[in-house]
């Protein structure tokens, strides 16, 4: 469908760029915008006489508790941004600097932890950072500390799960642009005498800047929806929005005020977005505006340029540590060694509870034996639900891909009026709380006779998809030289043997690494698979919730380790054929 | 019907969509498979223990085939959207009573027409016009054997630091929390309704910022104990007994326990409605529901069913007789009028 509007027949009609972004536009609308629609239209609708009514806006304006957890709510979504972005950019940096075979293999490392369902990972950390865990065991045995420390049921702990789950996300975005900048313009600084301070803060640094905000935007919105991190690693003051929205439509179905709720996450977030707007531009993300050559002058940039400037200044004396060859290298290393343990660290729990021979997460195991193994393997649920789920992240990657790729591409390209709209619409499904998109698209599918089958499942996880596709290719596009395609268009190359011989090549990292979210995002997800599924088109999360209903049980640390070899294996398979 | 749904699209769209529906493969396959029914349990270990005592006998008696599926921990949402929808995906669903509250209001829930011969030795609670209890689960005080030297008697022990010293551990919400901190306060277990709201949060202040761990999701629950992270703790008493089997060194204390009732429901409107309340009513006996107890520390309603378990394993369920009397029966009704408001000042406690 998106090929036939890049025919490069000259006798067909040109259509504007814009068009590419038509399938993800139709999508989100029927799947997405329709169904949110009618929730809104209940938040405003009065449940007797079916007349407007403004009953429910008006309890969340006079209750000030709802005001209270979204401030708790967007201190915790900036807070795991901010980690998550300072924390992952050194990562980023040590990842980009390596030669493309090697960085592909450390970037599988990074994203190691996301092959754990969250529902595992989460229980991977109340066993480490508890009152009696693995940490402050340890401490305390080591003579560190004389009484535990409190890691978990507070604000850290919240912090730590969820800076654990969004970093991968942050390094990933970040790391297609850092492999895109030109090494050899900081070597061209090098040799008009700039230091290693002004090489970075002056030269790189801003280079990276699209990156970094894409990144600090992705963490920060999708923070904003978490619900099982805070509610099992927080304590009394970490009520988060998402957790709310849950209670409203299950535990007291007012789906009214549910809406509400959903309707003031979405505004709070298009607020961040605004703001993140005026100070960033959108066209940081987008990739719209890279045809310029002339940067502005606004005051914004003049304010930037002058922190960069005092960075490299305050940074400079720094320089002259270790300036043997090589001495960069060596101290870079234990950092990135520092931060793989953090991502890794759960597990290392999960593993050795894969093999236990107890009925119990207990930790350290109290023998070994390959029962749980035995049990996921014989399973027909089991491995049917893994067979299904691997079929539907594969379906959901290649489709959001492309349709997140395309629209990309195409607001890229278009200076239309409708590219601010466009750009809201395909991030807004990242904005919703899940369980909301979930419960309508659940009532829309049940219509269409959608319910548990595959094809909705692969619908509902591509529409959670294309907002993380979307950023990822547009952040590449930002370092895309447009000039390329009019060489070869006037060397006389049609609009698709562009695309395939020069967009697509050079823009490789970024659409593997979207279609690797796209992957992930489905393979992990929940709460749409709980609705679409119907119980009967299990899929492996959900079979996981399922297994769990009294207790966690080392089936599913057997089922992440299976899950896990599966997936290097794949993926290294997949690189092996690249070559 | 009557009321706005989550979309009013005109019934007359919906039911030729419906008949497109119908026309195709995945439909004539439900329709062609007519002597089935799809029933929606918890999952898990429910699965198992209703296959053995519900599912496997009823085909046997009737030639009916049963698929079980899992449903979500709550599924009043899905409940709402499959009567709706009119896509019954499922023909039987378990619900709690609060549940069946919201249903019932909202006119989702089919009649059972119970025949009152056949339900005389269940529990007067559990049976309802729509609604056919078979299981019976508790809310408990639980405590860590080897911290906790002195068995605790009642929730006055949970405010009770000197005599009790330990980490402790209260769900996030105010449903049974208020109870409890009642029944510490001295109320009768009798006389709890409707609740004394100030009376509670003041009891509850005492403890507030010493209670180390809300805790949200039962699996959860189950964790804290089995770690050792939490000395004393408020749950459900199956989530308990799922880490005492698992070797944790735990007891459970009955005294001043609430206990609530989980079972049957049928969506309105279902074609397939009198196999349905078949498949209920073959659920009310009482050798089947004792089945069920091997695999799930919950209570049969059918207290006739005691006489076919085992006295050792009947000490671990709410509704054998010496448990049963220990503990009071939450009240729904009172929730379902005040919860959103409780939550509201709940959270609001919390946060403050």
């Amino acid at each position: 469908m998106s090929i036939s509007h890049a025919n490069p027949r000259p006798a067909a009609v040109r259509l504007g760029p814009i068009w590419l972004a038509v399938p993800a536009i139709a999508l989100l609308a029927v799947f997405f915008l329709f169904p949110m629609a009618r929730l809104f239209v209940l938040g405003i609708q009065d449940g007797a006489t079916g007349g407007l009514t403004t009953e429910h806006y008006q309890r969340l304006l006079t209750t000030p508790v709802y005001w209270s957890i979204l401030g708790i709510t967007f201190r915790i979504a900036i807070l795991t941004a901010v980690f998550s972005v300072l924390l992952g950019y050194p990562l980023a940096l040590w990842l980009s600097r390596m030669h493309s075979s090697r960085q592909t293999i450390m970037a599988l490392l990074v994203l190691l932890p996301f092959w754990t369902s969250y529902l595992v990972k989460t229980f991977a950390w109340m066993i480490l950072l508890g009152n009696r865990g693995v940490l402050n065991t340890l401490f305390m045995d080591i003579g560190l500390l004389d009484r535990p420390l409190r890691m978990m049921y507070n604000e850290l702990g919240v912090i730590i799960g969820m800076v654990h789950a969004m970093m991968p996300l942050a390094v990933l975005t970040m790391l297609p642009v850092m492999n895109g900048i030109d090494k050899r313009l900081t070597l061209a600084a090098g040799t008009m005498g700039a230091g290693r301070s002004e090489r970075f803060w002056l030269v790189y640094f801003p280079l990276s800047v699209p990156g970094v905000a894409a990144a600090g935007l992705l963490t920060f919105i999708t923070s904003l929806g978490f619900f099982i991190v805070p509610a099992f690693l927080g304590g009394r003051g970490q009520t988060m929005l998402a957790q709310t929205i849950i209670t409203q439509v299950q535990e007291l179905v007012n789906w009214a005020f549910a809406a509400v709720l959903a309707s003031l996450m979405v505004v709070a977030a298009l607020v961040a977005i605004w703001i993140y707007n005026r100070f960033f531009g959108l066209s940081t993300i987008s990739g719209g505006g890279s045809d310029s050559t002339t940067p502005g002058n606004g005051p914004l940039r003049v304010a930037g340029q002058k922190i960069l400037r005092t960075m490299a200044i305050l940074s400079r004396p720094f320089d002259r540590f270790d300036t043997r060859p090589g001495a960069t290298e060596r101290g870079f290393r234990l950092y990135p060694v520092l931060m793989l343990t953090f991502l890794i660290a759960p597990i290392f729990v999960v593993f050795p509870i894969a093999f236990t021979s107890a009925s119990s997460l207990q930790f350290p195991p109290p023998g070994y034996s390959l029962r749980w193994f035995e049990q996921y393997l014989t399973s027909p649920v089991w491995l049917s639900a893994t067979l299904r789920s691997f079929g539907v992240a594969f379906a959901t990657a290649l489709f959001a891909t492309v349709l997140g790729g395309l629209a990309a591409l195409a607001l890229a390209r278009s200076r239309s009026r409708w590219n601010g709209a466009i750009f809201a619409l395909m991030l807004a499904p990242m904005v919703v709380p899940r369980i909301v998109i979930a419960v309508g698209l659940f009532y829309l599918m049940a219509q269409l006779g959608l319910v548990a089958t595959n094809t909705g499942l692969v619908i509902g996880h591509t529409l959670l998809a294309i907002p993380y596709c979307f950023i990822t290719v547009g952040a590449v596009l930002k370092s895309y030289d447009w000039r390329l395609n009019q060489a070869a268009e006037t060397l006389g190359a049609g609009r698709l043997t562009i695309l395939r011989r020069v967009t697509l090549p050079l823009l490789r990292g970024g659409v593997i690494s979207a279609a690797l979210f796209a992957f992930v995002t489905s393979f992990d997800e929940l709460t749409v698979a709980i609705f679409i599924s119907g119980g009967l088109k299990t899929t492996l999360p959900k079979q996981m919730w399922d297994d769990m209903f009294l207790q966690l049980n080392p089936t599913l640390a057997a089922v992440s380790v299976v899950v896990m070899l599966l997936v290097m294996l794949i993926l290294l398979a997949a690189q092996k054929i690249q070559k | 019907m009557s009321r706005p749904g989550l979309l009013n699209l005109n019934r007359r769209t919906l039911l030729a969509a419906g008949a497109a529906a119908l026309a195709t493969p995945a439909f004539l396959r439900r329709a062609w498979a007519d002597q089935s029914l799809v029933i929606a349990d918890p999952g898990g270990p429910f699965t198992d223990g209703y296959r053995k005592a519900f599912y496997e006998p009823f085909t046997a008696a009737t030639g009916i085939a049963i698929t079980g599926v899992a449903r979500d921990a709550e599924p009043t949402a899905q409940f709402k959207s499959i009567v709706e929808t009119r896509s019954y995906i499922w023909d039987v669903c378990t619900l709690t009573l609060s549940a069946r509250l919201i249903l019932e209001e909202q006119d989702l829930l089919e009649p059972l027409n119970l025949d009152q011969a056949k339900v005389a030795d269940v529990m007067p609670e559990a049976v309802h016009p729509n609604m056919l209890g078979t299981d019976v689960y508790s809310t408990v005080l639980a405590y860590n054997t080897d911290t906790v030297t002195e068995a605790p008697t009642g929730w006055n022990a949970f405010w009770d630091f000197e005599r009790f010293p330990g980490r402790r551990s209260l769900r996030r919400n105010p449903i049974d929390t208020l109870e409890i901190a009642l029944m510490a306060d001295g109320v009768d277990a009798k006389a709890l309704y409707p609740l004394d709201v100030e009376r509670a949060f003041k009891k509850l202040d005492e403890i507030k910022s010493r209670i180390d761990v809300w805790w949200t999701g039962g699996a959860q629950s189950t964790q804290l104990l089995e770690s050792g992270e939490i000395d004393l703790i408020a749950g459900w008493n199956a989530r308990f007994q799922a880490a005492i089997d698992g070797g944790a060194p735990a007891k459970i204390v009955w005294n001043g326990g609430l206990y609530s009732i989980e079972g049957w429901g049928v969506p309105k409107g279902n074609p397939k409605a009198d196999m349905a309340r078949e498949f209920v009513a073959f659920c009310a006996q009482a050798d089947m529901q004792a089945k069920f107890t091997d695999d799930l520390a919950y209570g049969p309603t059918n207290l006739r069913a005691y006489d076919h378990i085992a006295p050792e394993r009947a000490a671990i369920l709410p509704t054998a007789p010496d448990n049963l009397k220990l503990m009071s029966l939450a009240s729904e009704p009172y929730w379902r009028e005040h919860r959103a408001a409780l939550s509201e000042r709940f959270n609001a406690w919390l946060l403050a």
